[in-house]
Order: structure tokens, then sequence, then C-alpha cells
């Protein structure tokens, strides 16, 4: 399995998207994992950041919320306080502040909350598949991945079927704004002034917007209550409500971290089974493997590379001085392959136990808040999938995603021999 | 210090766990089923719930406010529920046994 990318010679630029755009630096992360595990990375697009590497360090930063905070900005990119201010969504804030929204959210998207949602799951997969293995030959990623987290979180949202394939769209361009086979407005090449107070920089943005408004309004005319977007808009216990611009933010979130990180996660899981047969066999076998193998799956792709924080004070950390106010980036893709917290790391183990793999943010207050429904989808899918495969292998080559950001496997060419 | 988790299923684990740690932390260095965890103790996830055993409950004291709030989040709340993140261990809490609550 290709793993080294070739063109890495352990001195990627981390901060060019297109750095990523033959897959991760994985060569450069572990050289910095090994020798510079706090890394002053130079960024031409802005003020430049440190690169946070290795595992443990990782999980004692991401608890510290009051040292290195959420509340800056969570891109590598800078953002002027008046930016912050317009697109920021609950994200972007630290407890206290934070809590209070995140409680709101905790029930709606539970492990129990969610298990409900497992026919419907399963439903939509069998006829996802159903339709891409007829193909026979095809790209996994656009006939597979890229169908079911939209619709699925369309339904968790209580949003109407009709809209489901342009929010798709919008989620795209929303969020893999650098990489231009998604968006017409790539970020880092051209000036988006006029969306800079956009969620995401983009034209999206500014639609998704509208989009959130005219639902709330139609709900409301309605009287329709189903759908977690109703949760967050009740008062919390201290009669404090959410803003329009929160709730329009935070629609925005749901479209955006639902979908791509979902979707890449599903195709980087097919990619494992083209060059793993192995694990075609163990998913047949059936059993405790799926209690397992979401997880491992996840962890194999890594679709969240990084996310940021900010220093709020002065700290020392291997022998260096972080200043207030510098930017931190926490790469989850080389924790997750770090050699001290994951045996042979470069392999996809589906019966992986304990695996505490930091794909949804682990250890840290922001953890997502979509892992439970994450975690189903993509069981669901293989087990439907397995179910109707006797083989699948490539068919050419694959692609990734131009962004340092969103890691994924966007054109994905596989052959299928249906069951 | 000793601590002994009792698990849905019957069995139960006792292990050794360090002062200073948080009862999640100590329950994750032991791998005990059912403690998961995974906001790291940052009270954002309530997937460390234990029930503590009622010679212990005392001893550990009640819920905080904003605990309490997670706490009406999971399945199986009852009196003596806590989120194990928010229990330090400390010499008092030696043998301290706990439930882990089937989900
Ligand atoms: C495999 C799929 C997914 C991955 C890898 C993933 C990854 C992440 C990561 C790394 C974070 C933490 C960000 C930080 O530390 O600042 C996060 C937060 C979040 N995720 Fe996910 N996510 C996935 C699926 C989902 C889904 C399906 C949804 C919604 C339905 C979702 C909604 C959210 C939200 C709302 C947050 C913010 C939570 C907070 O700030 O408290 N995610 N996700
Ligand atoms: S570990 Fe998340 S609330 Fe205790």
């Amino acid at each position: 399995m290709t793993i080294w990318t070739p063109q890495d010679d352990g001195h990627a630029d981390l901060s060019s998207h297109d750095t990523f755009a033959n897959g991760a630096p994985h060569n450069t992360f572990a050289r910095l994992r090994r020798d510079d595990p706090l890394h002053w990375t130079e960024y031409e697009g802005g003020k430049n950041f440190w690169s946070v590497t290795r595992y443990e360090d990782i999980t004692q930063m991401n608890k510290q919320a009051d040292l290195f905070s959420s509340a800056r900005g969570i891109r590598m990119e800078d953002q002027s306080y008046e930016e912050y201010l317009a697109r920021r969504t609950f994200q972007e804030t630290d407890p206290p502040e934070h809590s209070k929204v995140r409680m709101k959210l905790l029930k709606a998207f539970s492990k129990t909350t969610m298990a409900q949602y497992e026919e419907d799951i399963r439903t939509l997969c069998a006829e996802i598949l159903d339709q891409a293995l007829a193909k026979g030959t095809f790209d996994a990623t656009k006939e597979i991945a890229r169908q079911l987290p939209m619709r699925m979180l369309g339904r968790v949202v209580g949003l109407p079927d009709a809209d489901l394939p342009w929010l798709v769209e919008k989620g795209d361009a929303l969020i893999a704004n650098t990489d231009p086979d998604f968006t017409s407005h790539v970020l880092d090449k051209m000036q988006t002034d006029e969306y800079r107070m956009m969620p995401f920089n983009s034209p999206a943005g500014a639609e998704l917007y509208v989009y959130a408004k005219e639902l709330m309004a139609e709900k409301e005319r309605k009287g329709d209550t189903s759908g977690v977007l109703n949760l967050i808009l009740e008062p919390a216990k201290d009669g404090s409500t959410i803003t329009e611009t929160e709730f329009r933010n935070f629609f925005c979130l749901l479209v955006a971290a639902g979908n791509d990180t979902t979707r890449y996660s599903i195709a980087a899981g097919i990619q494992a089974l083209c060059h793993q047969p192995e694990l075609l066999d163990q998913m047949q076998t059936g059993g405790a493997v799926w209690e397992t193998a979401a997880d491992e799956i996840i962890r194999w792709a890594t679709p969240a590379l990084y996310f940021r924080r900010t220093a709020t004070r002065d700290v020392e950390m291997h022998g260096k001085t972080i200043r207030e106010g510098d930017k931190l980036l926490y790469w989850f893709i080389s924790a997750n392959r770090d050699e001290s917290q994951f045996e042979d790391p470069f392999r996809v183990d589906l019966m992986r136990s304990p695996n505490r793999h930091l794909s949804f943010g682990q250890f840290g207050p922001h953890v997502c808040l979509g892992m439970w429904l994450a975690r189903l989808e993509v069981t669901v899918l293989f087990q439907e999938l397995a179910k109707r495969i006797k083989s699948i292998e490539p068919a050419g080559p694959q692609k990734f995603l131009r962004s340092n950001f969103v890691g994924g496997i966007k054109e994905l060419p596989v052959k299928v021999e249906a069951i | 210090m000793k601590v002994t988790w009792k698990l849905p299923g019957g069995e139960a684990v006792t292990a050794q766990a360090d002062y200073g740690q948080n009862l999640m932390e100590a329950a994750q260095a032991n791998d005990v089923p059912g403690i998961v965890g995974e906001c790291g103790g940052s009270l954002a996830c309530a997937t460390c719930h234990v029930h503590v055993a009622p010679e212990w409950t005392e001893i550990c004291g009640e819920a905080g406010e904003f605990e309490d709030a997670m706490l009406d989040l999971v399945e199986n709340k009852q009196d003596c529920s806590r989120l194990s993140c928010q229990i330090e261990l400390a010499p008092q809490l030696d043998g301290l046994v706990v439930s882990v609550p089937a989900d």
C-alpha cells in the first residue's frame, strides 16, 4: 500500500495545500515527531504557527482550553476580530460559554439518539450500494462515499429530501474551499474580500445562510419541531437564546462538519479494502469486528487533518517559548500515526483495541459532536458493502483533495465483483 | 491505591490507580470497558458515567451543578451517578467501588 508519499523528502511545507494534493506528508510528520515535535512552521499566507505532531502532546494540550483557546480561530488562516465575530460558531468558543451551547446539542447527537437512525441508514446504504455496484467499475468516492452523509444529516436535522443534493454541493464548496474541483473561489488563490464575513469565506456560506433562515421560518410557520435544529433554539436554563447569526453559523457548521469528514472516512475504508484483501474476509466473518472496525477506519482516514488553537499566555514547551497569541496546529493525522501510541500505525487493523485515535479531536472539550452518527454510518455502510461483494480492487490512480485541513481521497476508481 | 469497577456483565476489574489521577483516567489506564472518556475530562461528553457504590457516595461527594446538568443526558441516571472525570483520586478513596452502567 502506498503510504509514504515519494514527493515528501521529510521537509514538506505543512502550510501549503499543494503539499497535501499527493496525500499527507508522512515522512515529514515522522521526522517532526522524532526531532522537532514543536515545530515553528513558516506560512506565506499569514502569521507563522507551531506544528504539534506527537500524540502525547496533543492530548495533553487539547485538555487545556484555557491556555490553548479555540476562541481566536480554529483554522490556519488568520482572521480579524470582526471576521471572527461574524463567522464564529460555538466551536470557536471556550468553556464555560462553549459548554452551555454544547450541552443543548449532546442529547440530540448522543449514541442512543443516533441508534434510532440505524434502520434508516441501512436502507439508504442499500439503495446507494445497489446503484453503485451495478456499474462494476466506478469512482467509489463519488458513487458511494459522497452520497450517504448528507442524506443522513438531512434526516437527523429534519430537512426536506428534495434539498439534499443541493446541500451536498454547498457543503463541498464550504469546506473544500482550497480545491478548484469543488469551488470556483479557491481560498488562497484569489481576493475573497467580499466573503470575509461569511462562514468559511465562501459564497456557498452566503447561500447556506439564506437557506437556514428560510428553513427556520418555514418550520416555525408549520409549527414543525422535528430534528435537532430546534433544540438549539430553545432558551438555556438562564434564559439566554442563540442569536440569528449564531444559528446560521451553526447550521453551516453541521453541513460542513457532517459531510466531508464522514465521506472521506468511507472513502479511506474502501481504499483500505482494495489494498488489504484480508479486511473484506474479516468483515464477512462479522461479529466482534464491528465493534472496532469503524474507529479503525476513521483513524486510518483522519479526515480532519488538524485543528488550530491560540495560546492565551506565554508557555514553555520542549525548550521553546510559545508566545501569547501564537497559533498552534494540532496535527491529528500525525498523532494517529504516532508509533509510540499505535502499534504498526500504517496498517489497518480492524480489531485494534483499545484504539484511542484522535480523529474526532478526542481529549478536549470540542470532541466531535457527530461522532456517534459518523461511527454508525461507517459501520452500517461497510456491513452492507461486505454483504454484496466478492472482491474489490483499484481501477486507476486515486486523487487526493488539495487541502491541508481536510484529508480525503476525492477520486477512487475501483472495480468490484458483486456476489 | 486500589479501585474496583463492577461491569454490567457481573465481572469486576480491580486495579492500581494513582493519586492525582481522576477516576476516568484511571479507568482508561486500565482499559476498563464502558468508560470511554472521549473529552479527556473536559465535562463535554458524558461518556465516563459511573454509579458510586452506596458506602462511597458520601466520601465521593455530590456532582457539581454543571456535572449534574450533564448527567441529565445519560441513560440510567441515579442518585449515585457521577461523571468519573470529576472524581479526583485521593487517599480517602483507597478501595473505592463503582459500577459501570449498561448503556
Ligand atoms: C468521521 C467523521 C467525522 C470526523 C473525523 C469529525 C472530526 C471532528 C473533529 C476533529 C472535531 C473537533 C474540532 C476541534 O477540536 O476544534 C469535530 C467537532 C465537531 N463535529 Fe465532527 N467529525 C465527523 C463527523 C461529524 C458529523 C457527522 C457531525 C454532525 C452531524 C459533526 C459535527 C461536529 C460538530 C458540531 C463539532 C464541534 C463540536 C464542539 O466544538 O464542541 N462531525 N469533528
Ligand atoms: S470524560 Fe468527558 S465528561 Fe468525563
